[in-house]
């Protein structure tokens, strides 16, 4: 954080930057102080799939990574009795093939009930620093799986009140008693709900993403990327356009949470999107951070998703509104969709011909992970 | 109360300060070495923009102290930014820092951005390798130095004060 903003505040940067340090530290604890933080620590005994410079996410102390729980996690994320009528599990709107997206604007929930965003991808979750379009509390893998499985409102897996049933189901089927044995050794054959969230947690840590042309390119093979791509990515990391200000650092996303961070803020950003009253207002049902603080400078700020596998995860922005990648460039090339007055200043016009606009499209593409949506290490394994 | 509490944003303010230009780098007891002195004196013209000034402070400090790393990696710093005439002997000084201590996460920072400059990309790509098991979030700057081509701005990769 500190040296992003050297680059931006050039001699005088110690004194400014301290200064909003201090304003940011003050605000985060106005957002946060009730929150208690969750414990985190390393788990050298579990031997993770990374990519080539990737740092190793972290992870809770309570819940320890180990190859028998993320099998158990994988099994569940793909068990469509996870549902309130056996129709739906977290694979139906996180694809492994979209690169654990739907596809759709807005993700649908076994009753019909249209959710107000669009489902994000998990590559790479393990990294965010918190959960969801706009929670800032949301922090831990573990307390998210409750959100699609118990939510009424909308009504997404539908799993409300039907606690007991789920695990009755699930303590009669001899593969999870063996499964849950083995990820849970010391619980005797009791499982719980708890379990359940553990070891959909574990699994989804492991939906790493880091082998695309573009890291193959930084790897070294200039063969990798295309001349167009190339091009696309100098434009990309150029000051001039500075999609990377947002999309920033390996993970392409806001701060990415890992052993060693240093840089873990929570950052919503508002692009612009819309200014329903000409005071910035967005819809109702879809205000951002604002729908949790309440504070009029907080509307329409959502997180900063992760641009790996981008051509794979349209329709973009939280709400699906916009359907491709063409016309996502053409929104920030224009400086936003609207004016709002909570704009980030980091959405300003730009100027690209259509040449670079190609181009910038081309690298996107290069953002195409075709080793993780085929992975078989994250497929169903009920098929 | 209005006094208390800017007496507690004050304190906060250097306690900060400091705990920023220590970044990276562990600190030191101040025990009168002038090398360090000059050092420091360095760091301060370089923020001031006096490149001229802070190579002249860095040489001091390597005159009494060769085998110092950091001061290695801050001269190349300044020497880079005074024109492309100088980037051999910068890269001199990066080399040495990373002799000195292959573990300078700022040393592969410039020597990344040296090499973007010059227009060997492929060395730079082999510091960012390198970076990325030391130092994930710097070597994420050197990342967008690398795809862009372009000089960074600011003195991100500048070795820290010696306290």
């Amino acid at each position: 954080m500190k040296r992003l903003l050297d680059g931006a505040m050039g001699s005088g940067f110690v004194q400014g930057f301290c200064l909003l340090t201090l304003a940011t530290l003050l605000s985060a604890c106005a957002v946060s102080r009730e929150i208690a933080s969750p414990s985190w620590s390393p788990n050298p005994a579990y031997e993770w799939r990374l990519p080539q410079g990737f740092p190793v996410p972290r992870v809770p102390a309570d819940n320890p990574m180990s190859a028998a729980k993320v099998e158990l996690g994988r099994h569940l994320f793909y068990d469509k009795r996870l549902s309130l009528d056996g129709t739906a599990s977290c694979a139906t709107c996180h694809r492994q093939e979209f690169a654990f997206t739907d596809g759709e604007a807005r993700a649908v929930g076994v009753t019909g009930e249209l959710h107000p965003r669009g489902a994000m991808s998990l590559a790479n979750v393990a990294y965010s620093v918190t959960l969801g379009w706009d929670d800032p509390h949301l922090e831990r893998l573990e307390e998210q799986a409750r959100i699609p499985m118990f939510n009424t409102e909308p009504v997404e897996l539908g799993l409300a009140g039907r606690e007991a049933r789920l695990m009755t189901e699930l303590r009669q089927d001899p593969r999870y008693q063996d499964l849950f044995d083995s990820a849970f050794p010391a619980i005797n054959g009791i499982m719980e709900l708890p379990h359940v969230l553990d070891g959909l947690a574990a699994f989804q840590r492991t939906l790493i993403s880091g082998d695309t042309p573009f890291d193959r390119w930084l790897a070294g093979n200039e063969e990798a990327l295309s001349p167009e791509a190339r091009q696309g990515s100098q434009l990309f990391f150029s000051q001039r356009v500075g999609c990377f200000r947002c999309h920033r650092g390996f993970n392409l996303s806001g701060p990415a949470d890992f052993e060693g961070a240093k840089d873990t803020e929570k950052v919503f950003l508002n692009t612009g999107l819309y200014d329903e009253d000409g005071r910035g207002a967005y819809p109702a049902s879809n205000t951002g951070l604002h729908r949790f603080t309440g504070n009029a400078e907080d509307m329409g700020r959502f997180r900063i998703p992760t641009l790996r596998n981008v051509a794979l995860t349209a329709p973009y922005m939280h709400d699906g509104s916009v359907g491709t990648l063409s016309e996502v460039v053409d929104i920030y090339a224009a400086g936003g969709r609207t004016d709002s007055p909570f704009k980030s200043p980091n959405v300003k016009p730009f100027q690209l011909s259509e040449n670079e606009k190609e181009a910038l499209l081309r690298f996107l593409e290069s953002l195409t992970d075709l080793t993780f949506i085929r992975d078989p290490h994250f497929a169903d394994p009920w098929q | 109360m209005t006094r208390k509490c800017l007496t507690l944003l004050t304190v906060l303010f250097f306690v900060l300060s400091g705990q920023l230009w220590a970044a990276g780098s562990k600190k030191k007891e101040d025990t009168g070495d002038k090398a360090h002195a000059h050092y420091n004196r360095g760091i301060d013209l370089t923020a001031e923009g006096d490149f001229a000034g802070a190579r002249a402070e860095f040489e001091k400090a390597l005159e009494i102290k060769e085998e110092f790393a950091e001061a290695h990696n801050n001269l190349g710093y300044v020497l880079r930014r005074q024109g492309p005439d100088n980037f051999d002997a910068a890269l001199n000084h990066y080399n040495r820092a990373l002799e000195l201590n292959s573990k300078l996460a700022e040393a592969y920072m410039y020597r990344g951005v040296l090499h973007t400059l010059a227009g060997d990309e492929a060395a730079a790509k082999k510091d960012h390798e390198a970076l990325a098991g030391i130092d994930r979030e710097m070597a994420d700057q050197l990342m967008q130095v690398i795809a862009s081509g372009e000089e960074p701005a600011g003195t991100a990769g500048l070795a820290a004060k010696w306290e």
